[in-house]
């Protein structure tokens, strides 16, 4: 950011030439800017897939955002005259740069109060993926589905693109001249009438801008609020402790892990780190060290799903099963078990605690009272987990507030009119604040200046506009990829920021926002101030980095974490707390945030919107998730609209019945039904007859309606009603039982004992005890039947590596990461609603869910398989193409040809496995068809915002046509490279070398990728093992691709057909 | 009894065949509103339907149709077996009855044949438009040298369609115009009007009915029928391969071809009913298509049928005898499932519904016989339509089980291609001799018709 | 009756008939050799640039190395373009009234980059990697033709896929041994270095000290040799480099 580019002019022009555009006319005077000759020549080069930002340097904002708008004007005018094409070299190519090759860039990210440290993959200063940092102790070269999708943002069209006054266009100068004159009145009443009003604030250098602004106005007040923050577990803490500690679990350490409705394997970031450790003590396969995880939850959850013993419950109730587990532990044996479980099943819980007293623990999920957190912490205190499997620390959040008393607060202050200014940071109140705050409301009695500094314009944009007297003002926001910055890990570990380019928009950082509205004494203060700088400054007074401080950071940012800020241990003593059970009536509505939308600050990110939601595989919708019996005496199918009355409040939304889910509760998934974002969360809606639309609506429903700040966790007494309408709710699977088919194999850790393949036949007939043992009566397994073959075996018959993957489905927790990472990784595009609906997903990888047991009510086993394409020797695809456009390489890879391909689909017929994906329309360049069906007008008027999307593309992947199969490649891109550099070393590809970028994302390491023809290989070793299977072995496909059967380490003291796991 | 029966009948000479005929052809006032109005809606699906949907279709890629993954192919492959399927009738007809001599041939083989290069036309463009992008398919899929150095892929069955139908395609409208030749030489004489005098002239090729003329065509005729004998199996033995070859479960069955082939005979005949029965009816040819012929094809019909019921008893059977779970789930979801209806009505339709042809007096009435072949035709697309999308629709994984909905682009292509094939039908009814006329004299010779012709009355294209 | 035709008309006929089976055919290889010219190729078309650059007066007279310019050509897929910088490191010295550089000294005051027509591309399916093919001995002319010799840049081959093919299922017929002035082969050079001797060669002794292959380079025609006793030093050359010839021709190598 600190180096001036040669031509500062474009910015300007830039700016004036959008300062009153919106919307189409916005993009218009792009595509005249877009005609200036730097633009123009930034188009093509010798490799026209690599058509990026040749000519600019990674920090040299301005011709970088001049680029994104030509990419976004001339998008349309590209035509095939080939000896036209121009090719444009830089006038001063940067040190660090290779043209050609990428480089990669530590940064971090954080969510829900969670930073999360990452590498960012950057071609010619155009950011393509993020990979999570693998020095990072949260991340350890993992991420989450959200983080990677996190990129898509960047370059969404719809973002927020120029700063609003009143709802029309203007400038940071006018945004600081108003600033200015206000808060020179302000200063006489020490800024009284001020508040601020953020989200969870850990980065360390906000929190110490905004103190020092409290310092300027003391009269002033910071206030924060998120729909989702940690509130109940800070209660829950002051309850047990006394004070707001942060419990930071161990499990690595732990034997026994009870989980009392926390979704840790898959919710937020620190699922990352904490997945990582649990499936550590998956690994081993042994009654004494395989770890064993009880799950008590109120809806099915990944962690669940993952668990060796479930039971699901309405929330309220989990309070109970704490309170007697505490008791039980306590007074050394069970006592009174709760109605959810046998008193057996409940004994065989507690006695496997007591039994591992220091190596259990109990996870208590945010979103269960303060009640449930203190008993959970107490249970801990009583385990002597404290210390060994779960240690405290001060919280990771600058404040660790009640962020729902601390909002009621500032609403109570905005109605009684002590609030002229009112400055929000990030967040979307108007959206999910509690009703009965009635945020909107409050927002009107902001007399003077309502400042809102966002991502996107949303309700919370519109909501202060449309107040009357005042002034309003919209501050677009940097993307995290656009700005300097810090946060703090799962530990505590910081992490120094920093960007990846220049801001695409007339954006500005936090950082910079707050230290000019501080202005440092002086109103006004220059809002270019740089936002480096005010980062370098921070951390230079922190002390942190020793010696030569500009060569320590360089080092921090190339490492991505700063040396020793990892949060110390609290000493932590039990206070005597009363946890009075809750008093609960009819439904329980529990409102959580959605797996792939969060509070709904990702609705616009299609990416997401398209990723079928764990457990339930749905997809652009959310739903009233209730129990089957529920919906049978409800009498509504899937899809049948039920209304939700809680109070005065009443939500109609389509109901989902789903297995495992308890009776007499509803899960509804926040972040739909946005009446204010991007045209992703907000399309005009999918019944369409011959492809054309019938009406608009909005993308699910606000279930934010039924938020009230009196229910902490849940809300109470709610009816639900059929109402007689029904909606289309699409999921990517409509089958859930494997009809006894050899599908994933599962057993428990007896049965993987007696019979190591798992293979169900086995399981299902006990060995046979041959002659020779009758004596000794020792059985023996029948020999197995050597596999006859007409066909030779080729991995062993050449030089050349032979590339294979194991899946161990011990390890899979089914959270999706790895979707999302292919996604990002292989330019897949979006399709919608609709598309979906017709069975035409894109995705290359899929994860395949099945319930096993009787009582389809509560499955005795949820089982996840992630498939992908398992690369056949003897592809069923590859006979039957006519024209040859999927054939074998010498590397064992069955290659999909794109440009060979002319689509009669029989490839896709012929595999057993359905991994091929059909370009059924023209996607790529329609990644808004979902949004209208693909007419010539919406070809056309689209075509700018696709384009800016388009700069996501991995330059190293083609972006397939319409009427184009495709399927997954093991990224053979990857390859590839590997390959290529390996042979200008002079040396063979190392294990390890190649990491695919599903393998890549995934918390658990559940894939292993690499040259199975080499025996020394992790991915041999793994193939080689007992539980390894292929998937339809009988076809005889021979699928590059193992699977290895889960083991489920069932307590042997609880009954299968009780037990549910 | 049907032997008593003459494939001639009333008081027929030679010239009042060429007139009984040919004025079909050259007294254009006989073609009333019964003519106008089928040609008329025909025409509407043939000129506005059909391209309508094939522009939408290009300019949007096979999107607008139902296909899905897993149901990769959905209409279009279904209506493509199910023309060729109809399309048999006249090779089988025209070649193999000709050289088993059977007499009965001659007065439907001219029109089975039309009606054969027109139905394989309809089933042409299945293939190729349903990948969305038929410029790339079309020379992607031609084995020539080209600058890429790659060649398509001779293993894969769709490329064995590819020469089977444009084989078939070729040598039956050669076979077809070859036995015109003669006819347009007749009518070429008996037209008084000018432009109709030059327009059948020209295609008559300078036919004069010498010897050493009607010696080269009898040669050159047996040689094609010879040709296209061998063809008649093959070509919809080698559509069955595009399942009987792949690994999809209800697809990789060793009964297919067949059951394929008699299934298109079966097709065929009932489409060959369906249409002459009102042709003979509207243009009085009931002397030249009489009871007996009708009689001959629906016994056909239901031997063919009753081949193709076998068939579908043997997937049955196979299903439970494999004890493959995947094959029994996959009858069980035909019997069951949502598209149970489709299975059920196939079993009547093709099943059942042609039982009633045992019957002699069913046989010889006209109502029944031709509701029957419209049954049978119906049922023939059924088949299709079980085989391929419904087979599709259940998997290996259960995980990947889809629905197939087709949507109004689905209906409008194969009403469009219905459309054009009247359309070609009525065209042909009306400008060319839709029954041959030099070999119905034959047959009146041969029949050894007690009267002599007289003199006069001997045509130019007269048999010797 | 009165006859229809004149005599004539059977003449029609029969040369109508030849006609309908030439015609196809005659158009077919006419396609065939429009497909394979410069018209469709451009190969020897000569294309016009801001600045009129000689690759003959730098890389032939002054005998700059391709490397000078096209810095990642080793390093990167991409051969890359000089930046304006790099004119400039001589031509702030020489030539710093030429009105032709006027271009040149105007990028690099205002910092707005040249934009230099292209000579050389590929498709946006086909991914070629320039380091891999020099780090195996490749050299730049055997694609790019003699592009010391060119005073206006062109295309000098055909970019075909069988074009590709021809090397890449039998790169023995273009893998030659490297040779001193003396006609020994040299063997301590490894075959990226070979690469830019030719270049170096060419620029001490002049053209007539070259063996037949370097000379097929030097002179840009295509470098191929099929006499036996050449594939078989090309054999050598390719078990020595490590080329792994079955995997030269798999699809993913180039297309994924």
């Amino acid at each position: 950011m600190e180096d001036q580019t040669p031509n500062r002019l474009d910015m300007d022009l830039v700016r004036q030439k959008l300062a009153d555009k919106r919307g189409p006319a916005y993009w218009r005077s792009l595509e005249e800017i877009a005609e200036t000759p730097e633009f123009q020549g930034w188009l093509d080069d010798e490799f026209p897939h690599r058509r990026t930002l040749l000519e600019i340097d990674r920090r040299s904002l301005l011709k970088y955002m001049g680029a994104s708008l030509a990419l976004a004007g001339l998008a349309g005018c590209r035509g095939m005259e080939l000896e036209e094409l121009k090719v444009v070299p830089y006038v001063k190519q940067p040190e660090e740069m290779v043209p050609g090759k990428p480089l990669f860039y530590a940064t971090a990210w954080t969510l829900g109060g969670v930073g999360l440290g990452l590498l960012v993959e950057s071609h010619e200063g155009r950011p393509t993926k993020i990979e999570g940092n693998p020095d990072h102790p949260g991340s350890l070269g993992a991420t989450t589905a959200q983080t990677q999708a996190a990129i898509l943002s960047l370059y969404d069209p719809d973002r927020s693109a120029m700063v609003l006054n009143d709802g029309d266009g203007s400038t940071w100068d006018a945004f600081m001249d108003a600033v200015a004159a206000e808060f020179s009145n302000q200063k006489a009443v020490h800024g009284a009438g001020i508040r601020i009003l953020t989200e969870v604030v850990v980065s360390p250098t906000l929190k110490a801008q905004l103190d020092g602004f409290l310092k300027v106005y003391p009269g002033a007040r910071w206030h924060q609020y998120e729909p989702f923050a940690r509130d109940n577990a800070f209660d829950g803490a002051n309850l047990a402790f006394g004070q707001p500690v942060e419990a930071v679990y161990h499990l690595t350490k732990a034997k026994v892990i009870v989980s009392l409705d926390s979704d840790f394997l898959q919710d937020g970031l620190e699922s990352v780190v904490l997945a990582r450790q649990f499936a550590e003590g998956r690994r081993k396969l042994t009654a004494e060290d395989m770890n064993r995880l009880y799950v008590f939850e109120s809806q099915l959850t990944c962690t669940g799903a993952t668990s060796d013993h479930r039971w699901s419950m309405k929330p309220s109730s989990v309070h109970a099963v704490a309170t007697a587990l505490l008791q039980s532990v306590r007074s050394q044996g069970a006592v009174s078990p709760p109605k959810e479980l046998s008193g057996a099943d409940f004994n065989a819980v507690v006695q496997d605690l007591l039994a591992h007293r220091g190596q259990a623990v109990v996870i208590v999920g945010d979103q269960q009272p303060p009640e449930v957190h203190a008993i959970g912490h107490a249970l801990n205190v009583a385990l002597g987990a404290v210390g060994q499997t779960v240690t405290y620390h001060e919280p990771r959040a600058a404040h660790a507030v009640h962020t729902g008393r601390d909002l009621k607060s500032l609403v109570d202050d905005m109605n009684a009119g002590k609030v002229d200014v009112l400055v929000m940071l990030g967040g979307n109140p108007v959206f999910d604040a509690p009703v009965d705050y009635n945020f909107g409301e409050a927002l009107k009695r902001v007399s003077r200046l309502r400042i809102r500094y966002g991502l996107y314009e949303d309700e919370t944009t519109d909501a202060c506009a449309a107040v009357d007297g005042g002034h309003s003002w919209h501050l677009p926001a940097t993307h995290f990829l656009e700005q300097w910055s810090d946060t703090r890990g799962y530990d505590g570990t910081a992490t120094v920021a920093q960007p990846l380019t220049a801001p695409l928009y007339d954006a500005r950082s936090p950082h910079q926002l707050v230290a000019a509205l501080a202005g440092d004494g002086a109103p006004g203060h220059d809002l270019m101030s740089d936002g480096y700088q005010i980062i370098a400054d921070h951390w230079q007074s922190s002390g942190h980095i020793s010696g030569d401080f500009d060569k320590g950071l360089a080092e921090v940012l190339h490492a991505g974490i700063v040396p020793n800020t990892t949060l110390a241990p609290r000493v932590v003593a039990l206070k005597t707390f009363d946890a009075a059970p809750p008093s609960t009536t009819g439904f329980e509505v529990v409102l959580r945030p959605d797996p792939n939308l969060h509070d709904g600050r990702f609705n616009n990110n299609g990416w997401l919107m398209e990723l079928p939601r764990p457990m339930t595989q749905l997809v652009w919708d959310n739903a009233a998730i209730i129990s089957l019996k529920d919906a049978e005496t409800l009498g509504v199918q899937r899809g049948d609209v039920v209304q939700v009355t809680v109070g005065k409040q009443t939500l109609a939304i389509p109901a989902f019945p789903q297995p495992g889910h308890p009776v007499g509760s509803v899960l509804i998934h926040t972040g739909f039904g946005r009446t204010k974002t991007g045209s992703v969360g907000m399309p005009t809606q999918h019944q369409s007859l011959m492809g054309f639309d019938l009406y608009a609506k909005t993308v699910g429903v606000d279930s934010y309606v039924l938020k009230t700040s009196g229910a902490a966790a849940y809300v109470t007494g709610a009816t639900l009603t059929k109402t007689g309408q029904s909606e289309t709710l699409v999921s990517t699977q409509i089958h859930h039982s494997m009809e006894g088919r050899d599908i994933v194999r599962a057993g428990t850790l007896a049965e993987y004992l007696r019979v190591p393949s798992l293979n169900p036949d086995k399981l299902a007939n006990p060995p046979i005890v041959e002659q020779g043992d009758l004596d000794t009566g020792v059985p023996t397994e029948t020999p197995e039947q050597p596999n006859i073959d007409m066909y030779p075996e080729e991995i062993w018959t050449t030089n050349l590596p032979q590339w294979g993957m194991t899946i161990d489905l011990n390890l899979c927790t089914g959270c999706n990461a790895c979707i999302t990472a292919c996604q990002a990784e292989n330019n897949i595009p979006v399709v919608g609603k609709t598309q979906v609906m017709k069975g035409r997903e894109m995705q290359w990888l899929r994860i395949d869910r099945y319930y096993g047991g009787a009582d389809p009510d509560n499955p005795s086993e949820v089982l996840v398989q992630p498939v992908a394409c398992v690369q056949c020797e003897k592809a069923p695809c590859e006979p039957v193409c006519p024209v040859g456009a999927t054939v074998h390489s010498h590397e064992g890879l069955n290659q999909m040809v794109y440009n060979r391909c002319v689509g009669t689909r029989y490839c896709s017929n012929n595999c057993p496995y359905k991994v091929r994906r059909f370009n059924f329309l023209d996607y790529s360049n329609l990644q808004f068809q979902f949004t209208e069906p693909a007419t010539l007008i919406n070809k056309i008027y689209k075509k700018d915002g696709v384009s800016l999307l388009k700069m996501v593309s991995n330059p190293d992947v083609t972006v397939r046509g319409r009427g184009v199969m495709e399927k997954c490649s093991y990224c053979v891109q990857r390859i590839n490279d590997a390959r290529i550099e390996a042979k200008k070393a002079g040396q063979e590809i190392q294990d390890g070398a190649i990491l695919t970028a599903c393998q890549q994302v995934c918390p658990t390491k559940t894939i292993l990728f690499g040259n199975i023809a080499d025996k020394k290989s992790e991915v041999f070793k793994s193939r080689s093992d007992e539980r390894a299977y292929r998937l339809l072995e009988e076809l005889n496909t021979r699928p590059r691709t193992s699977h290895l059967g889960k083991v489920r380490n069932v307590n042997p003291a609880i009954t299968a057909q009780e037990g549910t796991a | 009894m049907a032997e008593n029966q003459q494939l001639i009948e009333g008081n027929q000479t030679y010239a009042s065949l060429d007139t009984v005929i040919g004025d079909v052809v050259l007294d254009q006032r006989r073609h009333k509103l019964p003519w106008l109005t089928t040609f008329g809606i025909a025409s509407i699906f043939a000129l506005f339907v059909l391209p309508l949907t094939l522009a939408w279709l290009l300019y949007q890629g096979i999107g607008v149709w139902g296909n899905n993954i897993p149901v990769g192919w959905g209409f279009p492959i279904v209506n493509f077996v199910w023309w060729i399927g109809i399309g048999h009738a006249g090779t089988l007809i025209s070649a193999i009855l000709l050289l088993l001599r059977q007499q009965w041939r001659n007065s439907i083989n001219r029109f089975a044949e039309a009606m054969t290069i027109f139905a394989v036309m309809c089933a042409g463009m299945y293939p190729l438009f349903h990948t969305g992008r038929p410029w790339v398919a079309a020379y992607w899929l031609l084995p020539y040298p080209n600058i890429m150095a790659v060649w398509p892929q001779f293993r894969s069955p769709l490329m064995w369609d590819v020469f089977a139908v444009s084989t078939y395609f070729t040598v039956s409208l050669v076979f077809w115009f070859l036995g015109l030749v003669p006819d347009f030489a007749t009518l070429r004489d008996k037209a008084t009007n000018k432009f109709a005098k030059y327009a059948y002239a020209i295609p008559a090729m300078g036919w004069r009915g010498s010897h050493r003329h009607w010696h080269r065509y009898e040669q050159a005729y047996l040689i094609l029928a010879g040709l296209s004998t061998p063809l008649v199996l093959s070509v919809h033995t080698i559509v069955s391969y595009d399942f009987a070859v792949s690994i999809v479960p209800g697809w990789n069955v060793t009964v297919f071809p067949p059951y394929f082939v008699a299934g298109a005979v079966f097709a065929g005949f009932a489409m060959v009913l369906l249409l002459a029965i009102p042709v003979r009816a509207l243009y009085g040819l009931k002397d030249l298509i009489t009871m007996r012929h009708i009689d001959w094809m629906a016994k056909i019909m239901l031997t063919t049928g009753l081949i193709v019921f076998y068939g579908y008893n043997l997937e049955v059977f196979y299903g439970w005898f494999s004890g493959e779970k995947v094959e029994t789930a996959l009858m069980q979801w035909r019997f069951y499932g949502p598209y149970a209806w489709a299975y059920w009505l196939l079993i009547f339709c093709n099943g059942i519904a042609p039982q009633i042809l045992w019957s002699p007096k069913a046989r010889r009435n006209i109502p029944i016989v031709w509701t029957v072949s419209f049954i049978v035709t119906i049922g023939m697309w059924l088949e299709r339509f079980v085989i391929i999308p419904m087979s599709l629709m259940r998997n290996y994984l259960p995980s990947s089980d889809r629905m197939f909905i087709p949507t109004f682009w689905d209906f409008s292509m194969f009403f469009g291609t219905i459309g054009f094939f009247i359309f070609m039908m009525f065209l042909f009814v009306r400008f060319m001799p839709s029954i041959t006329i030099f070999e119905m004299k034959d047959l009146l010779y041969k029949l050894g018709a007690d009267k002599k012709p007289q003199s006069d009355a001997v045509g130019a294209g007269e048999a010797h | 009756m009165a006859q229809l035709f004149k005599p004539s008309a059977n003449s029609y006929a029969k040369s109508s008939l030849i006609f309908s089976i030439a015609a196809p055919v005659v158009i077919g290889l006419g396609i065939a050799a429009m497909s394979r010219s410069p018209i469709n190729t451009k190969v020897d078309v000569p294309k016009n640039q801001p600045v009129p650059f000689s690759h003959q007066h730098h890389a032939w007279e002054l005998g700059i190395d391709c490397r000078y310019c096209h810095t990642s050509v080793e390093k990167s897929a991409y051969a890359g373009l000089p930046a304006t910088e790099i004119c400039m490191s001589c031509h702030s010295q020489i030539w710093t009234n030429s009105p032709l550089l006027e271009p040149i000294r105007q990028s690099y005051a205002t910092g707005t980059p040249i934009k230099w027509t292209l000579v050389n591309k590929v498709p946006d399916f086909v991914f070629f990697n320039h380091s891999i093919h020099i780090a195996r001995g490749i050299n730049c002319n055997t694609c790019h033709g003699a592009v010391e010799q060119m005073n206006i840049t062109f295309k000098g081959s055909s970019f075909m896929m069988s074009w590709c093919l021809q090397c890449h299922r039998a790169p023995q017929n273009y893998l030659y041994p490297e040779t001193d002035v003396a006609g020994h082969v040299v063997t301590d050079r490894t075959p990226r270095q070979k690469v830019f001797d030719l270049y170096w060669k060419i620029q001490e002794d002049g053209l007539d000290k070259l063996n037949d292959r370097e000379m097929q380079l030097a002179t840009g025609e295509d470098p191929i040799s099929t006499n036996s006793t050449d594939v078989a030093e090309g054999r050598k050359l390719v078990n020595q480099y490590g080329v792994k010839v079955q995997q030269l021709a798999d699809c993913w190598v180039c297309h994924r």
